[in-house]
């Protein structure tokens, strides 16, 4: 009878993943997702950055904190920034908190992915992917904790 | 490599010659202040006492390069001091907290140092310099170095622009490593400065190999249930960011409303979560601050000595910086020309670190 309760609780989550995409492809990709009526799960709340580098990574940690089972970041192909060279400074600053963030065993709920404008297919299936990803490893130990 | 061979007693005078020449407008310099060490800014050539052996003592105050630390006007300021302080001073230059043409940076061997107050209680059986011998001897004893210096291996005096090596018995030999150190080494009359050939690397590599067994057998936080119990007693005094030489924003993020939140926001969001601990943002003040130190961090262990909890910081912050400055291969304070990894890029790089 309990195992059978923990199985339907188990059934029963639904992560909340917080995106962080880029205005220029990766929220203009989730839009393409949408027109072309690409299904995805519900499940990511996406915040639109203007460029990637504007992705600090306390954003990233405030979100795990508060208790978000997943964070990913999407910006434009290295190389194909809109602002040029934005997204190769963010790409440093990524490296670094998913370094911390392994040595807390938190990198596997931070992703990051290069999703251009057209890549409204990759979004969706991206998206697809990573919730399956975060449902697998469960809700986050940080969910629910005094902090 | 220019420098001179001296009597550990003739410093004096040298310190004494750069004030005089105005090679240096003042002088921080670590003097005895009762049975400890502390620092002094001197301008008068004649307030400046024996450097020996205050500045070799194995004793940390405060990072030197706090004083540093906003240097904005154009007089020459010179720093004797240990190895990590003007490493961090070095990274405070980068991060545009001082003038490179203002600072003369004096570095000296290091042979770790204990906290003050151990220091001072045992002042005579440690003496004024240490081997790893008398180390572990101390050890013994109850009388342990730093966590911080026992995982140090860069604890040589070859940064900064002047280093002060210190050589068995009595003698000291002093090196002009930049242009900047060399001029103001020459300017002074009472020495003749000669090629000197120190080859340090078999002492750099036993240091290394030394540092390297203490930092594998040191508890790792490797979770981040042990980070919240690591950081059980912290009260968020943020001691740890006033005393860190790299942490240098004017104003920091957790003394603003979002960061230190007080009376209605901190209400709200305590009714978000139902339950939140206080004084906030002590895991977010901590991680913030693992992020914003992470390419610059000397591993100086101010920050542990600053801890009123005695919160062993040296586990956190250093250990993790390391391996962020491993991805980027930055060693903070190595080179004044070498740009901060956040400011430059290369086009292609890091993608196995991203997923």
């Amino acid at each position: 009878m309990g195992e059978e309760t923990t199985k339907k609780e188990e059934e029963k989550f639904e992560p909340k993943i917080v995106g962080f995409t880029c205005n220029w492809c990766t929220y203009a990709a989730a839009d393409l997702a949408g027109t072309s009526r690409k299904k995805y799960p519900p499940n990511s709340r996406i915040i639109r950055l203007m460029c990637s580098a504007r992705l600090d990574p306390m954003f990233v940690l405030k979100a795990l904190l508060n208790g978000a089972d997943g964070v990913f970041f999407s910006g434009c192909h290295p190389g194909e920034c809109h602002y040029i060279k934005g997204n190769f400074y963010a790409r440093r600053r990524i490296a670094a908190i998913r370094t911390i963030l392994k040595q807390l065993g938190l990198d596997n709920r931070f992703k990051s992915y290069w999703i251009s404008a057209s890549e409204g297919e990759k979004f969706a299936n991206t998206m697809k992917g990573l919730s399956e990803e975060i449902k697998e490893l469960g809700p986050s130990p940080l969910r629910g904790k005094v902090l | 490599m220019k420098g001179v061979e001296l009597k550990s007693g003739d410093l004096e005078g040298l310190f004494k010659g750069l004030l005089d020449k105005k090679a240096v407008d003042c002088l921080v310099l670590p003097h005895r202040v009762g049975n400890n060490v502390a620092y002094m800014m001197v301008t008068d050539k004649d307030k400046i006492e024996s450097p020996v052996p205050a500045i070799f003592a194995p004793s940390f105050s405060v990072n030197a390069a706090n004083v540093v630390k906003g240097w904005l006007i154009k007089e020459k300021i010179g720093i004797v001091a240990k190895p990590c302080e003007i490493r961090a001073a070095i990274e405070l230059i980068k991060l545009k907290q001082m003038d490179k043409e203002s600072v003369l940076l004096i570095s000296v061997d290091c042979s770790g140092a204990f906290k003050n107050q151990d220091y001072a209680d045992h002042a005579e059986e440690i003496g004024d310099w240490v081997d790893s011998a008398k180390i572990e001897e101390l050890k013994g004893k109850g009388i342990a170095i730093r966590e911080a210096c026992e995982i140090c291996d860069k604890r040589l005096a070859d940064v900064g622009d002047i280093g002060i090596v210190k050589q068995d018995g009595d003698n000291v030999v002093v090196v002009g490593i930049t242009d900047m150190g060399v001029e103001a080494l020459s300017a002074i009359e009472d020495i003749s400065l000669e090629d000197k050939d120190i080859d340090r690397s078999g002492e750099t590599e036993k240091i290394a190999a030394e540092a390297k067994k203490k930092k594998e057998a040191l508890p790792e936080i490797s979770s981040v249930e042990a980070l919240e119990e690591f950081l059980r007693d912290c009260i968020v005094c943020k001691n740890c960011r006033e005393m860190c030489p790299v942490c240098y924003c004017k104003e920091c993020f957790f003394e603003q409303p979002l960061g230190k939140p007080v009376g209605g926001d901190l209400l709200n969001i305590a009714e978000l979560r139902g339950a939140i601990a206080v004084p906030a943002n002590q895991l977010m003040y901590h991680l913030t601050r693992v992020y914003h130190v992470s390419t610059t961090c000397v591993g100086c262990g101010a920050c542990e000595d600053a801890c009123p909890k005695d919160i062993p910081l040296t586990r956190l912050y250093p250990v993790i910086a390391e391996k962020v400055q491993e991805i980027f291969e930055y060693v903070p304070g190595k080179d004044v020309e070498e740009p901060l990894p956040f400011t430059t890029y290369e086009e292609e790089e890091l993608e196995d670190k991203l997923r």
